[in-house]
């Protein structure tokens, strides 16, 4: 499909350039994908859904116009380029508007398209759902495989703008996913998740399926909490919540110029603990959002943040990169919002790719040792009403594990945490030696300390 | 489009299918963004394309397509057709669908005015003023981030059981989000609003607006952190709507009922205490979750969840229904053709009492009055969190002073037995919902009472 897409963006931007536009961009985004879903114990329906988009972006003497649609034809590619047109005349002047990306070389990424998974059908998403819900019941008679289900995803890229950037990527991807549920007489556990996700057909349902119903029953076994600073270990998927909707927004270069960020003017301060570093990295090999090139074009590259405690830099897309006077470092990404819009319905805004926190070198044992007195926290709710500006967060703990004398005791329930996520960086006292990736955290289990509990 | 639709529905049936169902949809968006006066892009989108959903032997298949000529819809029939007959392989309880009588209705817009007849022109100056008179509200206001946008779809719904629903739906969204800095604090609020019609903006004028929003972050600036520990609280009402929401609402949605949320088996039981009385109802017009049938075409109505404290029904689809012998309530809802309709909430709201504000407050030596929400959250288990973006302190029985950032959570039985009272005035607050889809829903009530909330300090 490659020319196909690539020549449908050229001709979007050849019809704005005719009609009179300074600069134009087009891009389109497609994803197939066929997934299983599996609801309270067994398979439950099946899909195949195919979503291509065009999007296409004008600049009028600094006015900016944006259209879309799904309909992928050469008409509605130069209808769109009409549409942004029309928008880009009834809008002001942007006056911090400099110019589209201009071509630059691309990477090559390892490890983020894998052939057999583009030839896979239903049949492999059924029998590897059906895998996953056997393991999980496997784990005893009083647990649910509630919610689940394996999808695998071919996904496209084209984009051309009129500065010369034309580029074309492809990658695939494939999911198992397992939210379990277990009962004892007395207890009902919170939705215990597990997953595992990757670019190559390299994947284990089993060993999601007995995960999530492992630590469902776990979640059963519960005793008493009490408040107060202690000890926690955080594991990546907790680590990744808080630090989506804090650290995140932090990092982005707009909310750097717009003075939104906790890190303005700190480039070059310690922000975090010695032993800390992360680094943004779109050309990780097989890394869940690693790609040739970001969603305007701009190459995918590594990109350091924080460098053994110290603040190294920020992530940008074109737009923030060229006003601060800076290059992209291939952040761009579309979408979101809320609105339930296709990816390719929004215009470019900054998005982490891989966001890589080095790991250490302690054992498992070692985490929990270190903790001593304090509790492992799975995953936690209600992060994203963190304050980003000030990294205040407030959390309840579920699944969540109380710690003492060095080991992991019983279940905790009802309980938050509280702190703030800026200096939580600077207490992280030890990191595990093995990372996992969820959502765009590549990060390992840490320990944090003096963190405050609040339990009844 | 009536005689395709049916035609491809009936090769369904010939081939054995239980039940077919296609969702045509086209939709026209404009969607604006502003950041502190930058008009960031004002987008322009057309979409459409058909969702089609097929029951084979018990299990269910879905498949898409963007094109609405006939044999790009027979196409993505068959390819729904072979998902089903894939997913049915190792079915173990067959999905059966709650009778339904077949419709066929044609429903208008609720909008009085049309949003696709409003020049961009005229949305972007709204827009402005709204970002203009934040920053003149005071100088601490440091940045305003306006989101706009208009959604004007024209669905159709055609089943193998004969229903044929054609509904135009139009919706007027508008988010600020506001920050400002003072006292070595930096603090935000926001503000989210919606209706079905352009009319948004002669209800709520840019003034309203901005001073709705701008005077919370003040307030927060000047506010004091919380005491984290058990208090008694009066909720306002957008923060009630929260709870009926996000700690009530999702727990008797019949799909997370049946994945062993902690109302499962509690139906006819007293959940909460004799002032509680919770409803999620479809066709209240003022409510952004307005719908008149849901995407299975069943018509929408009015679902009380709890009565006087007691669990009386669940919210269904057509399937939960047959499963837990319940008659459909119109929750099935998808956020467009791409997805499959799944339960999702309208407008969910706590019933009203008869107390003024005052007497809430009254006999409270110390506590909080939770003005405003910044978000919630919920687990199945019961747990709940609300991000709470205005509060105050309640010092014998009056208002004391503001209250920044605090966090409440609880468990929503154990915090439903502790309502005690409830107010006699209602407010609804729109917004979105996530479930995997978006979807456009109020929730709301009176203010209410609770003897007791665990508030979370910073």
């Amino acid at each position: 499909m490659s020319s196909i897409y690539l020549d449908l963006c050229k001709k979007a931007v050849e019809e704005a350039m005719k009609l009179g536009a300074s600069e134009a961009e087009a891009l389109v985004l497609g994803e197939r994908s066929v997934g299983t879903e599996v609801e309270r114990g067994q398979i439950k329906s099946c899909s195949d859904i195919a979503d291509v988009g065009i999007a296409v972006r004008v600049i009028l003497n600094g006015r900016i116009g944006f259209a879309f649609t799904n309909v992928l034809t050469e008409e509605s590619a130069k209808e769109m380029a009409n549409r942004a047109l029309k928008a880009a005349k009834s809008s002001p002047k942007d006056k911090n508007w400099r110019s589209l990306p201009s071509p630059k070389a691309y990477p090559v990424v390892q490890e983020t398209y894998d052939k057999r998974i583009e030839e896979l059908t239903s049949d492999t998403t059924v029998e590897l759902s059906q895998r996953a819900i056997e393991a999980t019941f496997g784990i005893g008679p009083n647990v649910l495989p509630a919610f689940g289900g394996t999808q695998i995803y071919v996904l496209e890229l084209a984009c051309a703008n009129s500065h010369g950037v034309e580029v074309y990527d492809k990658g695939t991807g494939i999911a198992t996913y397992m939210a379990a549920m277990a009962r004892s007489e007395t207890q009902v556990s919170p939705m215990c998740y597990e997953f595992l996700a990757k670019r190559k057909y390299e994947i284990d349902p089993e060993w999601v399926g007995r995960e999530a119903g492992s630590l469902a029953v776990k979640s059963t076994n519960v005793g008493p909490a009490e408040p107060g600073k202690f000890r926690v270990l955080l594991d990546p998927f907790a680590l990744q919540s808080i630090l989506t909707y804090t650290f995140v927004e932090a990092i982005k270069g707009d909310n750097v110029y717009r003075g939104k960020s906790a890190y303005k003017n700190k480039v070059g301060e310690k922000v975090a603990s010695e032993i800390l570093s992360i680094y943004d990295d779109g050309t990780l090999p097989g890394g869940l959002y690693s790609a040739k090139a970001d969603l305007e074009g701009v190459p995918c590259q590594r990109t350091p943040i924080i460098e053994r405690g110290v603040l190294s830099g920020f992530i940008y897309d074109n737009y923030w990169a060229r006003l601060v006077g800076k290059e992209s470092t291939g952040n761009a990404g579309r979408g979101g919002g809320g609105l339930g819009l296709p990816k390719y319905g929004t215009v470019p805004s900054i998005n982490p790719t891989n966001i890589v926190v080095e790991p250490g070198d302690a054992s498992e044992e070692e985490l929990i040792s270190e903790v001593k007195d304090g509790y492992y926290i799975r995953e936690v709710q209600g992060a994203h009403q963190s304050n980003p500006e000030t990294g205040e967060f407030s959390v309840a703990l579920a699944p969540a594990f109380r710690i003492k004398e060095g080991r992991i005791t019983h279940a905790v329930k009802g309980v938050m945490m509280a702190g703030n996520a800026y200096e939580m960086l600077k207490k992280i006292i030890l990191m595990g030696k093995e990372a996992r990736q969820v959502g765009n955290f590549v990060a390992p289990k840490v320990v944090v300390e003096g963190m405050t509990i609040i339990a009844k | 489009m009536k005689d395709v639709l049916f035609s491809v529905l009936s090769s369904l049936t010939n081939k054995g299918a239980e039940y077919g169902e296609i969702r045509v949809e086209k939709t026209n968006k404009t969607l604006i963004t502003t950041r502190d006066g930058l008009v960031e892009a004002v987008t322009s989108a057309k979409e459409m394309g058909a969702g089609i959903r097929v029951l084979v032997n018990g299990a269910w298949g879905f498949s898409v397509s963007s094109s609405l000529k006939k044999e790009d819809l027979k196409r993505a029939a068959e390819s729904a057709f072979k998902m089903a007959r894939a997913s049915s392989r190792n079915i173990k309880e067959p999905v059966r669908l709650a009778e339904v009588k077949a419709v066929e209705d044609k429903v208008g817009s609720l909008a009085k005015k049309d949003p696709t007849q409003v020049e961009i022109s005229e949305k972007l100056s709204n827009l402005l003023e709204i970002d203009r008179l934040s920053f003149a509200y005071d100088p601490r206001i440091k940045s305003v981030t306006i989101r706009y946008a208009d959604i004007s779809t024209n669905e159709i719904i055609a089943t193998t059981e004969g229903t044929y629903i054609e509904q135009k739906k139009d919706y007027v969204w508008n988010y600020c989000w506001v920050t400002g800095v003072g006292n070595g604090i930096m603090a935000s609020a926001r503000d989210e609003l919606g209706t079905h019609g352009y009319e948004l903006f002669d209800i709520e004028t840019p003034e309203k607006i901005s001073n709705r929003v701008s005077k919370r972050v003040i307030q927060q600036l000047e506010a004091k952190t919380p005491k984290g520990g058990r208090f008694p609280a009066v909720i306002g009402t957008d923060i009630v709507g929260v709870l009926a929401h996000e700690a009530l609402g999702h727990l008797c949605e019949a799909d997370l009922t049946l994945a062993g949320s902690i109302i499962m088996g509690k139906l006819g039981q007293k959940i909460a205490s004799d002032v509680v009385t919770i409803y999620d109802d479809a066709l209240m017009e003022e409510g952004f979750g307005y719908i008149k049938y849901d995407d299975e075409g069943v018509p929408g109505r009015k679902t009380i969840l709890i009565e006087k404290g007691v669990l009386m029904g669940l919210m269904h689809n057509r399937e939960t229904a047959a499963k837990m012998g319940a008659e459909p309530t119109g929750n099935a809802r998808a956020q467009d053709f791409r997805v499959p309709p799944i339960i999702r909430m309208r407008n969910t709201c706590f019933e009203r009492g008869d107390y003024s504000f005052e007497e809430l407050l009254e006999g409270i030596k110390f506590g909080y009055y939770l003005e405003a929400f910044r978000g919630g959250q919920a687990n199945l288990d019961g747990t709940f969190t609300v991000g709470v973006q205005s509060a105050f302190e309640i010092v014998n029985g009056e208002l004391g002073e503001p209250v920044r950032n605090l966090g409440i959570s609880g468990n929503t039985l154990e915090t439903l037995a502790k309502v005690d009272a409830c107010g006699k005035d209602f407010g609804l607050e729109c917004g979105r919902c996530g479930k995997g889809q978006s979807a456009f829903v109020s929730s709301g009530g009176p203010h209410l009472r609770v003897k007791e909330i665990t508030i979370g300090g910073y």
